[in-house]
């Protein structure tokens, strides 16, 4: 039985690491609970939802050791109420546990922990060392290409492939491609592609530090990763990825520098006057002129005219501006690059580190 | 939430008409749909005629059993289609907001136009008399905060009825609660006999029950559509521009059930046709088709299914007729068959596709055939015209 004391701050932040996973309305009930490990030093906090498994450290002062589980959201709110600087833990064999805090007293209702699921076992699998900020990174700048059509599900995640003394991450719905890319020492032997659930690369990215090591253990169908204090378990989506090498343009004839800011305002103010039916705005490359346009026959019409170095043909191609926008946003450069072959031919934005993103061009039928 | 949506549904439609157009009829039972001799449904009838037990959907045979007086009229459907129209301007002369659900019906969102008036009954007074100076008809309408509680409203007091239902939540449930749950939509004959089986018949059996227990009964789909509506809760909206909901469709009415199915489907691949002539006297594309089916006990099933992009060629039509009637596997003898394509596009305002990176994701491109089959449809087009439909068939 868990007795144990906590500052409220450590046991915040740790709730809100985990609860991310704890779903609304579970299969089984305890999952909609935190399961609570009291040791001498510190407390762990586990939540899952059978696909992903978050445990999360934090110190606290414990007599002995114990377990239990409270309900997640309740615990999280009452931990979010608190005032005082210390929380004090004390649970009885029937689950109740009994949370003092100042003058406020809880009395709340637990679960036994036997339901609770274990952890899958990784004391074996290929093990790969990454600095968490330039994961997170990666992540950032390719999550958003993933599908969330279900019969697609192989595309609902990232790829992340370990192959070629390189960590590739890649996500696409079939429409648009987004890769990032970064040196990284990998064994030939530990040579492997994953795709992770989109919801879990959510968890990660909200979850990575920007600064220290993660350690990625890979196991057949599951991948763990641990940081901080934080260890993330996530089940893979299995099959085979689509070959996105044969999407991305082997060359182009146009590539013209961008001011990413500059092109992001514009595409978010001409799309203003895009319809659900016709939602396409098209870039017009003349000569050091950029223009962005869109018109719809019950909306009316927009542009709006970048300078831009270009002395390439004149060319103009329509994009879904949501795809034009997202990459712009997650990326820091103050410039990019668009490279184009023709109207019909798939685009490509790239920026001064190891990106690209491929978008195939709309038809207007 | 205030009360800003309307239900105008028009008092027995057809019927209404044919009284206003031949003063001889007032007053008398008049059935719109299959001559009382034939195989064949009442499309409308007059109050009148349902003093009797006539209602639509009925073989005319059963009408004319029950309401051997009553005045038989083919319909003119193309009539009908003029007045729906004029009934939709008028509602469109009080908002822009106007979504038709039928030739007889319409939603409308009137919020940004009540500070004109006194409030959203006064508006729906109006409306209501606007119906019947211009043209002649009467509507019920209903008043409400969504489109469920609009809906089930101005069918409360029909005819010529306007109810406005109540705003805040407990009043809207207190209002619910004694009518039966067959009231909600969604709620057919079978889970309503489901439910009775558990003593739920009214509205409010249902409220007392709990979520839970409704998924218990009719499983979670269900209950998650239900129980929301059980609680006057409906949290769609009116579409902002009016949708092209208008469809174009065949049916046929067997003279006795028909074991053959062989005859069907060739019945069903004919309607393909029909429809793509009619899709291409109209300039226009389809997204979506689908079959209609009944059988000998009225029981119907209708299936449908997208393009794989907006078309009007007959191999497509065919090509999708035939593929939802051999998916259903149908072996009882059929009643009624019909195939129509719904979804409408112009093509010159058909919207920007968005073909795939990856060639092996691409479900939207045309048929490599497709301009190839547009070339012979004009043609056969041409020739139909010109000699008549027999002079030209298609080899199957």
């Amino acid at each position: 039985m868990v007795k144990i004391s906590v500052t409220r701050e450590a046991l915040s932040a740790g709730l809100q690491m985990v609860n991310g996973v704890v779903g609304a309305r579970p299969t089984i009930p305890v999952l909609s609970n935190v399961l609570l490990e009291a040791e001498a030093d510190h407390l762990s906090l586990t939540a899952t939802d059978l696909e992903i498994f978050v445990r999360c450290r934090v110190d606290a002062k414990s007599a002995k050791a114990g377990v239990t589980t409270l309900p997640a959201r309740r615990l999280l709110s009452i931990v979010r109420e608190l005032s005082a600087e210390n929380v004090e833990m004390d649970t009885d064999d029937k689950h109740m546990t009994e949370i003092a805090s100042g003058a406020a007293f809880f009395k709340v209702m637990g679960m036994a922990v036997d339901d609770f699921p274990a952890p899958a076992d990784f004391s074996s699998g290929a093990v790969f060392t990454l600095e968490a900020g330039a994961l997170k990174q990666m992540l950032q700048r390719v999550h958003y290409a993933a599908s969330a059509d279900e019969t697609r599900y192989i595309l609902n995640g990232c790829l992340l492939s370990f192959r070629g003394n390189k960590l590739t991450v890649v996500a696409t719905d079939g429409r648009r491609l987004a890769l990032a890319e970064q040196e990284q020492e990998i064994p030939q032997e530990s040579e492997t592609d994953i795709v992770l659930p989109s919801k879990t690369v959510n968890e990660l990215l909200r979850t990575l530090r920007d600064e220290g090591p993660v350690k990625i253990t890979l196991t057949k169908n599951q991948a763990a990763f641990e940081f901080d204090n934080v260890l993330v378990i996530s089940k893979l989506i299995e099959g085979t990825y689509p070959n996105f090498r044969q999407v991305i343009p082997s060359h182009c004839e146009e590539r013209v520098a961008v001011e990413r800011e500059m092109l992001l305002t514009a595409v978010r103010r001409v799309a203003l006057m895009t319809s659900e039916k016709s939602s396409s705005v098209r870039l017009s490359f003349g000569k050091n002129k950029l223009k962005v346009s869109a018109s719809s026959p019950d909306a009316g019409e927009a542009n709006e005219s970048l300078p831009v170095k270009y002395t390439g043909k004149e060319m103009a191609v329509a994009f879904n501006p949501e795809f034009i926008m997202e990459p712009l946003r997650t990326l820091v450069d103050d410039e990019i690059f668009f490279e184009l072959v023709d109207e019909l031919s798939p685009g490509v934005i790239k920026c001064s580190t190891p990106f690209l993103y491929v978008l195939m061009p709309m038809r207007i039928s | 939430m205030a009360l800003h949506l309307l239900h105008v549904d028009m008092d027995a439609f057809f019927a209404a008409i044919e009284v206003r157009d031949n003063p001889a009829l007032r007053g008398l039972p008049v059935i719109v749909g299959a001559p009382p001799d034939r195989r064949g449904v009442v499309s409308t009838c007059s109050y009148e005629a349902r003093v009797f037990g006539v209602h639509s959907a009925m073989p005319s045979r059963t009408a004319y059993k029950l309401c051997p007086q009553g005045v038989f009229l083919p319909g003119r459907h193309s009539h009908y289609s003029a007045v729906s129209r004029q009934v939709m301007e008028v509602l469109e002369s009080f908002t822009p907001y106007v979504e038709p659900v039928s030739v007889d019906e319409a939603f409308l969102d009137v919020a940004g136009v009540l500070h004109a008036w006194p409030d959203a009954a006064a508006l729906a007074r109006a409306l209501k008399a606007r119906i019947r100076e211009r043209l002649g008809l009467t509507a019920s309408v209903g008043v409400a905060t969504n489109l469920f509680l609009a809906k089930l409203a101005s069918d409360l007091h029909k005819p010529d009825g306007l109810t406005v239902a109540p705003e805040d939540d407990a009043s809207i449930r207190a209002w619910l609660a004694p009518l039966p749950v067959g009231r909600l939509w969604g709620i057919g004959q079978k889970s309503e006999a489901i439910l009775a089986a558990a003593g739920i018949k009214t509205i409010g059996d249902l409220q007392g029950l709990g979520e839970a227990r409704l998924v218990a009964l009719l499983g979670i789909g269900m209950a998650q559509h239900v129980w929301p509506l059980a609680n006057g809760r409906d949290e769609r909206r009116l579409s902002p521009e009016p949708r092209d909901e208008r469809t174009i469709s065949h049916e046929h009415t067997f003279d006795e059930d028909c074991r053959d199915l062989e005859r069907v489907r060739g019945v069903l691949l004919e309607q393909a046709e029909r429809v793509a002539v009619r899709l291409r006297e109209a300039g226009r594309l389809a997204r979506t088709a689908r079959i209609k089916v009944r059988f000998g006990d009225f029981s119907t099933i209708t299936r449908q299914a997208p393009f794989p992009a907006p078309t009007d060629t007959d191999r497509e039509l065919r090509q999708a007729a035939r593929l939802l009637w051999e998916r259903e596997g149908i072996r009882r003898p059929v009643r009624l068959i019909g195939f129509g394509v719904s979804d409408l596009v112009t093509p010159g305002e058909a919207a920007p596709r968005q073909p795939m990176l990856f060639p092996e994701f691409d479900r939207s491109a045309a048929p490599p055939t497709r301009e190839r089959d547009r070339r012979i449809d004009r043609v056969v087009d041409r020739l139909r015209a010109d000699f008549g439909r027999d002079v030209i068939r298609r080899g199957e």
